[in-house]
């Protein structure tokens, strides 16, 4: 009967309309929505990845090659398991173009492609002439087509001449759209494309020369593409190529996407917790409203759990109106917001209305709704019908019974469990979830010490006669203080913008400020063996150069420990992929031996390495281990017979990997060099090396800080929009608390303008009031996003703390900001209304 | 009779309400002198607590004048009518009307640190200890019983020594005892410091207690009260 009876209550409440609810509404509406739209650009990335798969790889299957072409044999087999084989090429140069006596040089991430190319998708070129027409350039020069930054850094136009290497090409279109890139990754150079044929004279492939060769196979439909893996495997064994599919065309991309989705999807769960402060707040509010409500029906004689229920069918029902609007939101704004993702993630995506992210986005909606609603509901239990003859300010001030108190618990760990498995970023969850806790929990205490000082300086003799200050700190330490929710729905989104604040700036600095003191200012690659001494005669001779190291660079792929295969003993990062090895007599300059020892000098025995310390530590790899590496697909086995440390903190050389000269010296292999040099002496030994050994590619460390700095900005600014979601909904809650205290206030106001304040004082003691909780929640953010910066920088990134204090400042000032502006929006009706009628109206 | 402490002439109150203007009241006129304690009764509804907000510059005369020592209220606008009660006047209400985020000491003290009050808080301690609630003030209103707050706006109504003390049925939400307790103190008050009081009252006791009584009906004054005048 009871839940009849409930219903039937519940129904007749919700006549009165959703009026108090907006802030419920919108906190949970944006909360779930946040949710929802990042689910559903996921969700429209994976399927446009999927559909576009084979676009995207530039094939259905691919095979890479580092630093050597196929040989006729694997070619063979290639042509013969696909209806067409594409072979292109792609390396570090730099493209050159003369001006006067000088000359202008850019880095560039040259490919060579052959007249296959592309076998998917298509090259957007403009002006829009085909491909093979671009190529062909003029009856002098062959042709190439160039991204556009380049084209600009350069100064180039179309039809103008540019050198690589030692051969001059002709410009004969901007490169707007390269089909298969979204599946590669970093790049420091902008794209220049020519034909695979016309490579040759550039004196750029040498032996040695750091390249990558790249078939793409079109395949029969219904190729079995586990199976051509498997052969590939066999026909190319030890040959240290690469397989890719369409089962998995851009696993970096997919990756990146997944866990900035995830990753977001927790900033939104913190927006959420957020949210449920106003959600809590309003359910309160409501049940404070309907204090006298509870107690009549109490008196008629409704039972504890009719009247419990009757509240929660009504938090029930528009806890699914809240969340309908927020999957209505999400599911539109990636549809209104598609032009920008667009242009931001260069990424096919199948845009629509999917089912699956809004599920997600559902049930959490729903389990913070009921994690933040039960325990004010739960109180409905504690007002007693006696309430209505005596003040029932007290009512419901203690704890909830232990059945509601369990409900609770459990809610908050499904919650978290849901978020752990969903996101499938268990361990970062937990954290997250450990860490909003833990913010919780700290601006739980900080409202409460809040209340406290200010009770206690309100009593204090300095403010005495400070009328405004006094009643403000009086009313933000007294009963009914709004320091809880105001402190904690400001301080979570602030605190977050606080560490973005502090980590960025950190980050930015050691690699903006600190690393160019101690980094190269050239990084040198594709210095042939023949070249290498006059290289360093030119670059001592230079006056403004104050060292320059050089060291042999082969590229390896370590392919078994212990006769193991290699990826089954770890997946650490040296294990995936080719890593620069090398080889030398003698311990790097500076390079401390941390174990065992190094070889003996003119040592001609069987292969010994020597190994990073940290990394071998963490693969697990001890002295005596034996190691397989695959170098231009023959594999050499050697012992691990010391370790020692490799500092790659100053972009200077770091080898993972060295051997003994014997071991390597036969392979075919080019040097790489680091030159440290003035400032002013930069542009000169461009201009020399550059001039003297076209095939050199000089890359400027300053640039590469650059480029590592916009994307560390791209990624910062990304997190800086994640924090400021949560502090909007922290903002909609503190409008929220305003508009609950505006009542109040106005009754306040009237009190204090009957006692003779004007209302420049009461508006200055409003002010006061909101800029104490502002400041409170402002000082939180700077202590625990300093914490959070501190502990990112001294164990993340390993590098020393500084206090960044501008955005620190700025944190607070906003902080104040925000509360006095959420604050004196609602000081108008207080200040504006006569005292009689508010006063007499409450007679 | 003295010199008048208020002087209304003709005084109108309307108000709009959802039925159109209502008028509240219908052009009082009446001189109150220094000292004196005056009784207004009447019906509710009658315009008893309208004419005291009158008086207090709480509400704003529609029509007319409202003369309070010697200065046009309802020539001045909100901030001067604020300073000049806090010189002036204290009000005593029937709801206490109380700050609630405040103690009782705090209450006390406001007014008096509104007026630049070097030692508010002492007098409003001494306040309150008269009152006999030395005790209670670090005590919040909702941990007071509804004398005690009544009690506690008495003492702040009194600690700025007010020319005016105007008292709208300040024992309606008391019972017998406690509001002849309070009316002791308010005539107490009224002696100590020699102040005008206007009392609004249903309790014929009360008004029987005063120097001279007035009767509202319907906005007006009574043929009674005319009469008096």
């Amino acid at each position: 009967m009871s839940v009849r009876n409930a219903a039937r209550i519940a129904r007749r409440e919700l006549r009165g309309g959703l009026s108090g609810f907006r802030v419920f509404l919108a906190c949970l509406a944006l909360g779930v929505a946040a949710i929802a739209a990042v689910g559903s650009v996921r969700e429209s990335l994976d399927q446009g990845l999927a559909r576009d798969a084979a676009v995207i790889l530039g094939g259905d299957a691919e095979i890479e090659l580092t630093y050597r072409f196929a040989s006729d044999a694997e070619r063979a087999w290639m042509e013969e398991i696909s209806d067409a084989v594409s072979e292109t090429v792609d390396f570090r140069s730099m493209a050159v173009v003369p001006r006067g006596d000088g000359a202008e040089r850019g880095l560039t991430q040259l490919r060579g492609v052959d007249g296959a190319y592309p076998l998917y998708g298509a090259v957007g070129l403009e002006p829009a002439i085909p491909l093979a027409e671009a190529f062909d350039g003029t009856p002098e020069h062959p042709g190439a087509v160039m991204d556009p930054v380049l084209i600009a850094r350069l100064g180039l136009e179309t039809g103008d001449t540019f050198r690589l290497g030692e051969k001059t090409f002709v410009l004969t279109a901007a490169l707007t759209r390269e089909p298969d890139t979204s599946a590669g990754g970093f790049t420091l150079g902008p794209r220049t494309l020519v034909r695979l044929a016309d490579l040759d004279g550039t004196g750029l492939i040498q032996p040695g020369t750091l390249y990558e060769s790249e078939y793409r196979l079109a395949l029969p439909p219904g190729a079995d593409l586990a199976a051509l893996e498997r052969q590939a495997n066999a026909a190319l064994e030890g040959a240290g190529h690469r397989w890719s599919d369409t089962r998995n065309a851009a696993p970096g991309t997919s990756e990146f996407i997944d866990r900035l989705a995830s990753f977001l999807v927790l900033v939104g769960l913190a927006g959420l917790a957020v949210g449920g402060v106003g959600v809590s707040a309003a359910v309160r509010a409501y049940l404070e409203r309907k204090t006298g409500v509870i107690a009549t029906l109490k008196t008629l004689g409704a039972e504890t759990r009719t009247i419990f229920l009757a509240y929660a069918f009504q938090i029930a029902a528009l806890t699914a109106v809240g969340i309908v609007l927020g999957l209505a939101l999400g599911a539109a704004l990636p549809l209104a917001f598609r032009p920008l993702i667009e242009a931001q993630l260069p990424i096919p995506a199948v845009y629509g209305v999917h089912p699956g992210p809004l599920l997600e986005a559902a049930l959490y909606g729903l389990l913070a709704a009921a994690l933040f609603t039960l325990w004010p509901l739960a109180r409905t239990e504690q007002v007693r019908a006696a309430t209505l003859y005596r003040d029932g300010a007290q009512a419901g001030a203690g704890w909830p019974r232990w059945p509601h108190v369990a409900a609770t618990l459990a809610i908050l760990v499904g919650l978290v469990a849901s978020a752990a498995v969903l996101s499938g970023l268990a361990r970062l969850t937990l954290w997250s979830a450990a860490g909003i806790l833990a913010a919780f929990l700290s601006l739980l205490a900080v409202a409460w010490a809040t209340r406290r000082i200010a009770r206690r300086l309100a009593r204090a003799r300095v403010v005495r006669g400070r009328s405004s200050l006094r009643m403000a700190l009086g009313s933000a330490g007294g009963p009914g203080s709004e320091a809880g929710s105001v402190v904690l729905s400001l301080g979570l989104g602030l605190t977050v913008l606080a560490a973005v604040g502090q980590i960025d700036s950190n980050l930015r600095g050691a690699i903006t400020r600190d690393l160019p003191e101690v980094a190269p200012s050239y990084f040198v690659v594709d210095i042939q063996t023949d070249q290498l001494q006059g290289f360093r005669d030119t670059a001592t001779g230079d006056p403004g150069v104050t060292r320059v190291e050089t060291a042999p660079m082969l590229r390896g792929v370590i392919t078994r420990i212990n006769g193991r295969p290699a990826s089954e003993v770890s997946d650490h990062w040296t294990l995936r992929g080719d890593r620069g090895i090398t080889y030398s007599a003698d311990p790097p300059t500076g390079a401390e031996v941390t174990a065992g020892a190094w070889w003996p000098e003119g040592y001609t025995g069987p292969p010994q390495i020597s190994f990073a310390a940290e990394e071998a530590a963490e693969i697990g790899l001890s002295l005596g281990d034996e190691l397989t590496v695959n170098v231009l697909g023959r594999d050499i086995t050697g012992e691990i017979t010391s370790f020692r440390n490799v500092d790659f903190s100053n972009a200077g050389m770091g080898f993972i990997l060295s051997m003994n000269p014997a071991a390597l010296r036969g392979a075919p292999h080019s040097h790489i060099a680091t030159i440290y040099a003035d400032r002013a002496a930069e542009a000169r030994l461009l201009r020399e090396i550059g001039g003297a050994w076209p095939n050199i590619t000089m890359i400027s460390v300053r640039s590469a800080i650059d480029r590592v700095s916009e994307i560390l900005a791209g990624i910062a600014a990304a997190t800086t929009y994640g924090a400021l979601a949560t502090l909007f909904t922290g903002f909609i809650v503190l409008i929220g608390a305003a508009a609950a205290g505006e009542r109040a206030r106005t009754y306040e106001a009237a009190i204090l303008k009957t006692l003779g304040a004007t209302r420049g004082a009461v508006l200055a003691n409003f002010a006061l009031r909101s800029a104490i909780f502002g400041l409170a929640a402002g000082l939180v953010a700077i202590v625990a996003g300093g914490l959070a910066g501190w502990a990112v920088t001294t164990f993340v990134m390993e590098t020393e703390f500084y206090f960044e204090p501008v955005s620190a400042i700025a944190i607070v000032a906003g902080g104040v900001g925000v509360t006095l502006l959420a604050g004196l929006a609602f000081a108008w009706r207080p200040l504006a209304t006569r005292p009689a009628r508010v006063l007499r109206a409450r007679e | 009779m003295t010199a008048p402490v208020a002087t209304l002439s003709d005084a109108r109150l309307s108000l709009a309400g959802n039925a159109g203007r209502v008028d509240i009241l219908k052009g009082i006129s009446l001189k109150i002198a220094r000292g004196e304690t005056l009784g207004l009764v009447g019906p509710s509804g009658s315009g008893k607590s309208s004419l005291l907000m009158l008086l207090g510059g709480l509400e704003r005369a529609t029509g007319g004048t409202v003369e309070v020592l010697g200065r046009d209220l309802t020539a001045m606008g909100e901030d001067a009518l604020a300073r000049f009660r806090r010189n002036h006047m204290g009000v005593v209400f029937q709801s206490f009307h109380l700050i609630p985020t405040m103690t009782a000491l705090e209450n006390v003290a406001t007014p008096l640190e509104l007026a630049g009050v070097a030692d508010a808080f002492d007098r409003a301690a001494a306040e309150l200890d008269a009152m006999g609630l030395g005790p209670r003030s670090g005590h919040y209103p909702s941990q007071l019983s509804g004398g005690e707050q009544q009690r506690v706006a008495l003492a702040r109504a009194a600690a700025p020594r007010p020319d005016i003390l105007l008292a709208d049925e300040p024992t309606g939400n008391l019972d017998g005892t406690t509001g002849a307790a309070i009316m002791d103190l308010l005539f107490g008050l009224r002696d100590r410091h020699g102040a005008t009081l206007v009392l609004v009252t249903h309790a014929p006791d009360l008004a029987a207690r005063c120097d001279r009584v007035i009767e509202l009906v319907d906005g007006t004054l009574a043929p009674r009260a005319k009469a008096a005048e």
